[in-house]
């Protein structure tokens, strides 16, 4: 914290103060402003400011400068008729107040090093599940973890309740349920082949259908005009007109009043208790026939299926998916889809790759293939699909295959095809095609056995005899030691387990139901859900040096303890696995710096890291943005479902891929080189990806990407998905990655209201917050790199111009207001140097590179403890980073400091 | 056992109490009289809407004075006690089928990333947790007798959703509810026992367990661990009150049992019946009932497909006039309910009309309108204005006149789904 203020902008005074406290200059714009009604003689609202101490120490005195703050951010005070503080003056107040109340909050905050005990948040209690007993089950009903800013390890903000235990019991049973079809099905193989041109024959019969019922419906409506036509029918007739606006399908719909107007049901028309009439007419337009047409006659239909775009309702005619339907009957395990497909010769660039998902209608896209084969030479893709008993139902078992970006949205697909027929007349072009789809079940027989089996040694059947009591009663033991990360179950714990079981045997049930009901309770028990940690048994604190127990950790505790071996190892790996020890780790003599050193990489090599890493960028970069708006597809129409899916990905693989390589933090900052999949390549516009993953592809000299800022998903995160947002890039880059944070936006500030309505550029508009001294102390830093930002558009894409469009009083956009402007994105950081273009943003932040590994220090120490950030914690930032410039700040070397520091081994 | 019971009676001194003594059963069993009678929330939902032409009065005038329109003319003697609430909605509700699963929570079914289906406690469940303490069911939900899609209700066992947004059971059609409410419960007493003595014996086990885990814990950790602790309290209350009411038979019923196979009209007419005896004889106190649209429509002789009719706009015609009769006869329906309301009385001789608080609506308007969503409210028991046209701002979230109502019952929520406060318009 206290290197927030060393670098760059802030008031030297601040630098030495051990306390937060408030530089002694500003107590003049007291002296002239406050203390005549909220001084010695007059207390206004017995309120006085003159007492007031600059240096804040305690809550009490917290809450009062609070008070002045929001109260001069409110423009409250001083009141309107009274003299005003200068506008320079009054920012600079407030800067260095808000600043200073953050920097209070955290003293007065601080946990002193403590660590609390914490339970196993979602994602490590679904992954302690997973290692246990080798499945992966949807623990979304649990309440969500973390929120208030903090990790999602953070022992103090995760709560317990009797809800939870009891949902911690239910899935727990789930759990194990699914773990036991796993076992029992080891074996089983399936597989199911689909070939594309089933589609074929459907759609031929629906273009017959379409001919014949369009014939049919104009008989139908010659007959009923001519019963209208009838001198006899007039009045009726007219009264109907009239009655119907003189609509003529309308007309028609009230066909049985007309005397002599035959039944649509006579023409073949039956729409199954509703208006039999609304077929018909329905059937004179033959929506799509021309569509429908063009697709049969395309080559290959006899060999294959186009995915083109929605016509008719799927449950219809379907030409825009195939859907396969895995069978209800087979069971959880891992699966592998086979896609052979290919893109018609001339299928522009953009319109080459294959979206798979789950669930067409709701369209959650897991894979998108960019599809290199030809309908000479197809080419076949394999995708690893595993199957749980969470997916039970259609919603979440049938797979489909759609071109990326066809139809995510009816809204998009309807646009797009529009589009198209305004083009052609017949609507978008068809250039992907499906040989066939296939899925087969992989066994599992040759994979270990999870330990949690492992352990229990008993039948998972019932057709071998009941488990003796001694047996059974070791095989708990055994079985809450493995759930219990080593620990053994106490004895009076296993009797009760004991007892539990023999309940529900004479309640009737069969030895497997009642094991899996007895080791739910273990699954809900504390020793399971709870990571506690007692230290070494061997230990007490005259053993610890004084200078490394005290002083370097900053606080006289003589409560530190030393963590056990076992502890250690558990800590180590909900670390970087977010999951239990292994048993090569649990046998490891961590207290041998070497080896720790070893494990931690054997660790980080580990493909469980992933528990790591997905979870930590998402946390500390604040990636939950992403998902929080859907970009304007109308405005950006490349950046489809699957491009957001791929451009997400772009963040957690690049970090994956330094950290695999123990390459330097800076490469977030500025590299020569991206982390992209063919998605991205495409979108991007950099050629070079081989395969179909992400790999790594080297930039030409002038490429904005390349780091974070280079990245399309954290610009669509500065925005909402239509329009770019200065303020939030801007606070980002503060927050992120010059650890600078901008204090919490005050709440009551008067909104500038002068500039409604008003057709402006984003820089002009934003200017006005530097005329107003309330938003001026934060904006003034925040809004310039934002404007160093602005050509990289709402989606992410390289612009160099904007445009603006009011909307009328209907809500419409209003073209004739419509103003343009070119990006000008030179600016200057407050106080700091000045930029002419977006490339020289980006070297100023590269020069920042301490700033910013001090940043990815903290969000590390406090992942990894459990708690957050203290003053005490000072040097152990200060050592990692130092440990970490020796080598560049490659990344292990952060993990590796802070494995190694006596925070780390001790709670 | 025995630890148990001493560690429950060290904690709270309430669930300590032998069963027989428990307030509800006390009550019931000697008909002593209440001090005052106890406030009740009612749902009523319908899937598919309301005819938006015919059914809202004009925005243009609001207050009392106002002219009751087509669609509400059934209730023009009730018309100084109820209001309609105009320009509410859930701002999340994106499914043009789902006239009720979001109906009463207001959650953002996407809320969960990865998830295509979240949900949150509907309004009634938070209700029941405070207003279910003391009576044999906390709350009870009921269901029309057909398939819940059909008549535009959308996903859910009921309207009902718990505190993790997981869907809530709910009896389908009058016998069934009958038969919850007042036939003997046919679970041997033994076997409920048994039930519950297995239940308690698996908090025993992982009370053992956290017990043993307490013993290596330093001060602070302790302090954590007693969220485990109270947790397992928690359920303990919950169980000693399900063993309150073992055995106790149940109260006589003051109506007879219904028909088999009634459907539509006449199913919701004694459904109706069915709710005033469920207040009657206290057994519970949050009521939501998922009305049947579709069969409403063929008992009442209209062969107009239920979402077709909802799609009245582009063709008018019979789907219009479906969907106006469809207004009138559930208008119909809800004022022979509040006649019936109001012509019963409590203990103390008030109306229990005057401690009701009853809403009746849709999460859809019509169509796949999802703004506007048609809200009746009536009842005393919250204390809200009545006899009143409301037009709140456009898109006010429709949470917000959910809290006013439990604020009204006493339920001192902060907050419910999307609300951003009290529904100032329908306060007092």
């Amino acid at each position: 914290m206290m290197t927030r203020f060393l670098w760059l902008f802030l008031a030297p005074s601040l630098l030495l103060a051990a306390d937060p406290a408030m530089p002694e200059k500003h107590r003049a714009l007291f002296k002239e402003h406050c203390v005549s009604c909220h001084g010695p003689e007059k207390q206004k609202g017995k309120f006085r400011v003159d007492d007031l101490p600059l240096s804040i120490t305690s809550v009490e005195v917290a809450e009062k400068w609070q008070k002045v703050l929001n109260a001069l951010n409110s423009g409250d005070m001083p009141p309107t008729d009274e003299k005003q503080p200068a506008s320079a003056a009054k920012a600079d107040f407030l800067d260095d107040l808000a600043n200073v109340m953050v920097a209070a909050r955290r003293t007065l905050g601080d946990q002193k090093g403590v660590i609390t005990m914490r339970r196993l948040n979602r994602r490590e209690y679904k992954n302690t599940l997973r290692e246990l007993l080798g499945v992966e089950i949807n623990v979304a009903e649990l309440p969500p973890d973390g929120g208030s800013g903090a990790f999602d390890t953070v022992g103090s903000n995760l709560f317990m309740s009797a809800n939870q235990i009891e949902q911690y019991q239910a899935l727990g049973r789930e759990a194990l349920e699914e773990a036991f079809a796993w076992q029992t099905a080891a074996s089983v193989t399936k597989k199911l082949h689909y070939e594309g041109e089933t589609t074929t024959p459907k759609v031929r019969d629906f273009v017959k259908y379409q001919i014949d019922a369009r014939e049919r419906a104009q008989k139908w409506v010659n007959a009923v005009d001519e019963a209208a036509r009838k001198p006899e029918n007039k009045e009726i007739v007219e009264k109907i007109r009239a009655e119907v606006n003189n609509n003529g399908s309308r007309l028609r719909r009230e066909w049985a009043r007309i005397p002599g107007a035959p039944n649509p049901r006579t023409f073949g028309f039956d729409k199954k208790g509703e208006n039999d009439a609304d077929l018909a007419n329905d059937s004179l337009g033959a929506g799509w026939l021309k569509y429908h047409e063009y697709y049969i006659g395309m080559p290959g239909v006899d060999r294959g299926a186009y995915l083109g775009v929605q016509t008719r309702h799927p449950s219809e005619l379907n030409v825009n998916y195939i859907e396969l339907l895995v069978p209800f009957d087979w069971p959880v395990g891992d699966y592998i889809v086979r896609v052979r497909s290919a893109a018609v010769k001339d299928a522009p660039v953009e319109r080459r790759f294959l979206d798979f998902g789950i669930h067409a209608r709701t369209g959650k896209v897991l894979n998108t293939f960019e599809i290199t084969g030809t309908m000479e030479n197809p080419q076949t893709i394999e995708i690893p699909l595993t199957l749980t008993r969470g997916n039970l139902t259609r919603e979440n078992r049938s797979l489909f295959l759609r071109e990326k970006g066809s139809w995510d949205t009816n809204e998009e697909g309807n646009r797009k095809r529009a589009e198209a027929v305004k083009r052609n007349g017949i609507g978008p072009e068809l250039v992907l095609w499906v040989d066939w789809i296939e899925i087969e079940r992989v066994p599992n027989a040759t994979k270990p056995v999870p330990p949690g089996f492992a352990a229990l040694k008993l039948p998972l059947d019932d057709k071998s005899p009941a488990p003796a009591a001694v047996e059974l009663r070791a095989a708990f033991e055994r079985f809450a030691t493995e759930a219990f990360r080593g620990t053994p179950p106490p004895a009076e714990y296993v009797d009760r387990l004991m007892r539990l079981y023999d309940a529900r045997r004479k309640a009737g049930d069969k030895p497997v139901a009642a094991l899996k009901e007895t080791l739910s309770v273990v699954l809900a028990s504390p020793m399971f859900l709870y990571l506690a940690e007692s230290g070494s048994p061997s230990f007490t604190p005259d053993l610890l040096p004084k200078e490394e127990a005290g002083e370097k950790l900053g606080v006289k505790d003589e409560k530190q303890k030393t963590l056990s071996g076992p502890e250690l190892a558990i800590r180590l790996a909900y670390f970087l696995w977010s999951a239990p020890p292994d048993a090569e780790l649990r046998k490891s003599d961590l207290s041998k710096p070497e080896v720790l050193a070893a494990q931690t990489n054997r660790l980080l090599d580990d493909p469980r890291s992933e528990g790591f890493l997905t979870a930590f960028v998402h946390q500390w970069l604040g990636l939950d943005r992403i998902d929080f708006f859907e970009v304007n597809r109308a405005l950006y129409p490349r950046f489809d479902t699957g491009t957001k899916v791929a451009a997400k990905g772009e963040i957690h693989e690049t970090i994956a891929h330094i950290l695999k390589h123990n390459a330097s933090l800076r490469d977030l900052l500025k590299a020569d080189y991206v982390v992209i999949n063919r998605v991205l390549a495409h979108y991007y516009g950099i050629p070079g990806v081989k395969g179909d993953g992400y790999e790594k592809v080297s930039l030409p000299k002038d490429s904005p990407r390349g780091g974070l800022l280079g990245m399309a998903a954290i610009h669509f995160m500065g925005g909402n998905g239509e329009r770019t947002s200065p303020v939030e890039r801007g606070a980002w880059v503060l927050r992120k990655l010059l650890h600078d944070p901008p204090p919490p936006a005050p709440a009551n500030v008067p909104a500038i209201t002068r500039l409604a309505g008003k057709v402006l550029t984003t820089k002009e508009r934003l200017l006005a917050h530097q005329e107003d001294p309330q938003c001026a102390s934060c904006h003034r830093k925040i809004d310039p790199i934002g404007f160093g930002l602005e050509n990289f558009d709402a989606a992410g894409q390289w612009r160099t111009e904007e445009s603006y469009t009011a909307l009328d009083a209907n809500g419409k956009p209003d073209p004739k207001s419509t103003k343009r402007w070119p990006i000008d994105p030179a600016s200057a950081f407050h106080k700091g140097p000045s930029f002419t273009d977006f490339f020289s943003l980006r070297d100023i932040i590269d020069t920042k590179s301490d700033a910013f590994a001090r940043s990815f220090s903290e969000a590390l120490i406090e992942f990894a403890l459990g708690r957050p950030i203290g003053f005490c914690d000072e040097p152990l930032i200060d050592d990692l980073i130092t440990q970490a410039s020796k080598k560049d700040l490659a990344m292990r070397e952060f993990i590796h400091a802070l494995v190694s520091s006596k925070e780390f081994h001790t709670k | 056992m025995k630890t148990r019971r001493r560690f429950l009676q060290s904690n709270t001194s309430l669930i300590a109490l032998p069963a027989l003594e428990s307030l509800g059963f006390r009550r019931f069993a000697s008909a002593a009289t209440p001090a005052a009678p106890p406030k009740r929330l009612v749902f009523l939902g319908f899937g598919w809407g309301i005819t938006t032409e015919t059914w809202f009065p004009d925005i243009k005038q609001t207050g009392k004075d106002y002219t009751l329109p087509e669609g509400l003319k059934p209730l023009a003697r009730h018309k100084a006690d109820f209001s309609i609430v105009q320009g509410l909605w859930n701002k999340y509700s994106n499914e043009g089928h789902w006239g009720s699963t979001m109906w009463l929570t207001g959650a953002n079914r996407f809320a969960e990333p990865g998830q295509t289906f979240h949900n949150s406690i509907s309004a009634d469940q938070v209700a029941a947790a405070k207003l279910g303490m003391d009576t044999r069911f906390a709350s009870l939900q009921l269901n029309g007798s057909e398939n819940a899609e059909a008549s535009g209700h959308g996903p859910g066992l009921s309207m009902a959703w718990d505190v993790s947004g997981k869907p809530i059971g709910g009896h389908k059609g009058p016998v069934e509810a009958f038969h919850r409410l007042f036939s003997k419960d046919t679970t041997p007493i033994e076997q409920q026992k048994a039930m519950l003595a297995q239940k308690r014996s698996v908090l025993d086990t992982v009370m053992e367990n956290a017990k043993a885990m307490q013993r290596g814990l330093g001060k602070n950790d302790r302090a954590k661990l007693d969220e485990y602790f109270q947790g397992i309290r928690d359920i303990e209350t919950r169980l000693a009150k399900d063993e309150q009411w073992i055995g106790v038979p149940q109260p006589k019923a003051p109506i007879p049992q219904p028909q088999e196979g009634l459907a539509g009209k006449e199913e919701i007419k004694i459904m109706y019946d069915i709710i005033l005896a469920a207040m009657q004889t206290d057994s519970t106190r949050v009521l939501t009932y998922r009305q049947p649209v579709s069969t409403l429509l063929t008992s009442i002789g209209i062969k107009v497909a239920p979402h077709d009719m909802s799609h009245y706009h582009s063709t008018m015609g019979e789907k219009l006039a479906a969907s106006q009769q469809r207004d009138l006869v559930q208008s119909e329906l809800l004022a022979g309910l509040i006649d019936k309301l109001k012509a019963t009385k409590e203990a103390d001789g008030s109306r229990l009309f005057d401690h009701v608080a009853l809403a009746y609506g849709s999460n859809i308007r019509t169509e796949h309108n999802l703004d506007n969503c048609p809200t009746l409210l009536t009842g005393g028991g919250a204390g809200i204005k009545l006899g009143q046209n409301i037009v709140a701002p456009k898109d006010t979230p429709l949470c917000n006149a959910w809290l006013t109502l439990l604020h009204g019952i006493g339920v001192n929520a902060e907050r419910h789904g999307d609300s951003s406060g009290a529904l100032k318009e329908i306060v007092m």
